[in-house]
């Protein structure tokens, strides 16, 4: 599992880099961001731009993290390309997480 | 391959993995491109991979129990209307009374309970949600999941 992360403000903002999230690489997925919180970052901005394919177990791997990172106000996903977005809706994720477009609002959102 | 079956034509081809999710992602890729090929829209296209894609998945899990060394073999079938996706394992069957229930009632969630939502459980209702029918038969010690969506003819 690929990701890249920098800080805005109190924000860290964790870009995937692999296409696919999936079963092979949600364990991994879970254990890098599980680091992130653990290691003191409350405030997560997910950007999923890169991301072209998520399945059940990525998926569940996303709400395992959003559970361990307190919930709504603390974690947002960006960028989701339109099919990931549909996926999202079909499982009525896009209830769960926070969810917008640009990244840049996704940290406006966690840093009010 | 095209066929003649009952003066319906087919198109068939058959794709064979070993039981590793490491290899899953070969044959989404090549359904989304076979799907697209026909041509479906870029959405339903992935959609249909994301089915397919939790069929496998669900056979190097639960029939395989996540063991190396055996084979998923994926057969997909093209008709004039329709798409059939057979996904086959020679591990344990799934309980077909279980199969029954997995309607896609999982997908309705409380987005205000996240310590009930679930994080897995959810690769059947997908499934039921995006085809238009799934059926299990397990014959001869072979399982198969088939598939059946309906397209343009």
């Amino acid at each position: 599992m690929q990701v890249e992360d920098r800080k805005e403000g109190d924000v860290l903002v964790v870009k995937v880099l692999n296409k696919r999230l999936d079963a092979q690489a949600a364990n991994d997925f879970k254990e890098k961001m599980t680091e992130y919180i653990n290691n003191g970052s409350p405030l997560i901005v997910l950007n999923m731009s890169d991301v072209d394919f998520v399945d059940s177990s990525g998926l569940g791997a996303m709400v395992s993290v959003l559970k361990l990172s307190g919930g709504d106000g603390q974690l947002a996903v960006c960028g989701t390309t339109e099919r990931v977005a549909r996926m999202f809706k079909l499982t009525r994720m896009n209830k769960v997480f926070s969810m917008f477009e640009e990244e840049s609002e996704a940290i406006d959102a966690l840093s009010q | 391959m095209q066929i003649e079956d009952r003066k319906e034509r087919y198109k068939r081809i058959k794709l064979v993995i070993a039981s590793n999710l490491e290899d899953v992602s070969l044959i989404g890729i090549v359904i989304n491109k076979l799907c697209s090929s026909i041509p479906l829209s870029d959405t339903d296209s992935y959609q249909i991979e994301l089915c397919v894609v939790e069929a496998v998945n669900n056979s190097i899990e639960h029939a395989y129990g996540n063991e190396k060394g055996h084979e998923v073999e994926v057969i997909f079938t093209l008709y004039p209307d329709r798409l059939i996706v057979d996904v086959c394992d020679t591990g344990k069957p799934m309980d077909q009374e279980c199969m029954e229930q997995k309607d896609v009632s999982p997908l309705e969630i409380d987005s205000n309970d996240l310590d009930n939502i679930a994080e897995q459980g959810r690769g059947l209702p997908i499934i039921k949600a995006i085809m238009d029918s799934m059926t299990y038969k397990t014959q001869s010690g072979k399982n198969c999941l088939t598939l059946k969506k309906n397209i343009w003819s």
